[in-house]
């Protein structure tokens, strides 16, 4: 009776039993079996080399772009809005003639809020598999950060013509997240989820 | 391939703290080590590509959580051995492939005396998975049972199994040794 490659692999691991390790060493086939076994690891270790056939830093990098920029939004949405109750502290009861200002700026609110709540629906940290919608979805990440970290600045404003601005602000970043969740739904029907 | 990479300690400070040059300087420094490692578990280059670019993803995501407990190759080692692992079982669920299945692509003879790389690629993908996690990164047995949800006699049965099977393409021998 011969060793079985669980012996030759549990002589190799040093792990072998009694009778393995004696039979090994009267057994010239056997020795000649595990020197054959040492060799095609010793050939598996040895392979070469596979390398990618395509670059794919582009798409890693924007990956992490997004992700940074995300870390940001975070950030910034726990900014904005704490100064968007601050906003509403001061703003609602002092100007509370401009009926159509207000108006606006509530509908462009509860649309945004709409449309984050959509953006929760589209998980594509893993699955980025364009280049090219990362860098884009990278982009308008960049842009609603932006307009975040200017309508966080903008809480203690007074004047109807700022209020103006902020309305439009907030319609611009309705804008901006409208092309923020077309693009990512769009990526999500591409991967099939 | 054996890997003994270092990378220095404030390029992974740099990596953790965003830096997109740094965050390029590590996956230069282990794309290949990656994609080689996913290839060779892997039945096509396709599905490695996939694997290299998940694994540098989960790299950049979670860096920050990196503690330098051992060494980075093997924290992103285990990262892509784990993504590679998911596809393998993947692909079994949509084959109905067996996760034990002993034999390899049809058409290939045993004892046709091949050349091992080929022989290699010809073992199942369970198969192949066990042997270059064992054989070449130096996985345990409890390591590999571990990553694959599988007990660790389940690894050494499936490192037996390809040996012999490697054994016979190559034209070794027949018969006592399986």
């Amino acid at each position: 009776m011969h060793c079985t490659m669980d012996d030759l692999l549990a002589l190799r691991a040093g792990e072998a039993s009694v009778w393995a390790r004696r039979h090994v060493e009267d057994c010239a086939v056997c020795r000649a079996e595990l020197d054959g076994l040492y060799q095609r690891v010793a050939q598996l270790k040895a392979l070469p080399a596979l390398r990618p056939p395509r670059d794919r830093w582009s798409v890693v990098r924007d990956a992490a772009r997004v992700v940074r920029v995300r870390r940001r939004r975070t950030w910034s949405a726990w900014s904005l809005a704490a100064a968007a109750a601050l906003a509403g502290v001061l703003l609602v009861p002092r100007f509370g003639s401009r009926g159509t200002l207000h108006a606006e700026l509530s509908q462009a609110k509860e649309q945004s809020a709409t449309l984050e709540d959509q953006l929760q629906r589209y998980d594509v940290d893993g699955r980025v598999l364009s280049g090219r919608t990362a860098a884009r979805v990278a982009e308008l990440e960049d842009r609603i950060a932006a307009i975040d970290g200017d309508l966080a600045g903008r809480s203690g404003v007074k004047a109807q013509a700022q209020d103006a601005e902020l309305v439009k602000l907030w319609q611009q970043r309705v804008d901006l997240m409208r092309q923020l969740v077309n693009a990512r739904a769009i990526r999500t029907r591409y991967v099939g989820l | 391939m054996t890997v003994a990479l270092a990378v220095p300690d404030v390029l992974v400070a740099r990596a953790q703290a965003g830096d997109e040059a740094a965050l390029g300087a590590l996956f230069r420094a282990f794309e290949t080590p990656v994609y080689n490692l996913a290839r060779r578990m892997l039945r096509n280059a396709e599905d490695a590509e996939d694997v290299l670019q998940e694994t540098f993803l989960e790299v950049v995501k979670s860096i920050r959580d990196y503690r330098g407990e051992g060494y980075l190759w093997g924290w992103i080692r285990r990262i892509a051995a784990t993504k590679a692992l998911m596809r393998i079982r993947r692909d079994q669920v949509r084959a109905t492939e067996p996760l034990n299945e002993e034999a390899g692509k049809p058409g290939m003879h045993v004892g046709a005396n091949i050349d091992l790389e080929r022989a290699f690629e010809n073992l199942t993908a369970t198969s192949r998975a066990v042997v270059w996690l064992h054989d070449v990164e130096g996985y345990t047995h409890e390591e590999i049972g571990e990553l694959m949800g599988k007990s660790v006699s389940f690894s050494k049965s499936q490192l037996a199994r390809a040996h012999a099977r490697l054994r016979r393409m190559l034209g070794e021998g027949e018969g006592a040794h399986t």
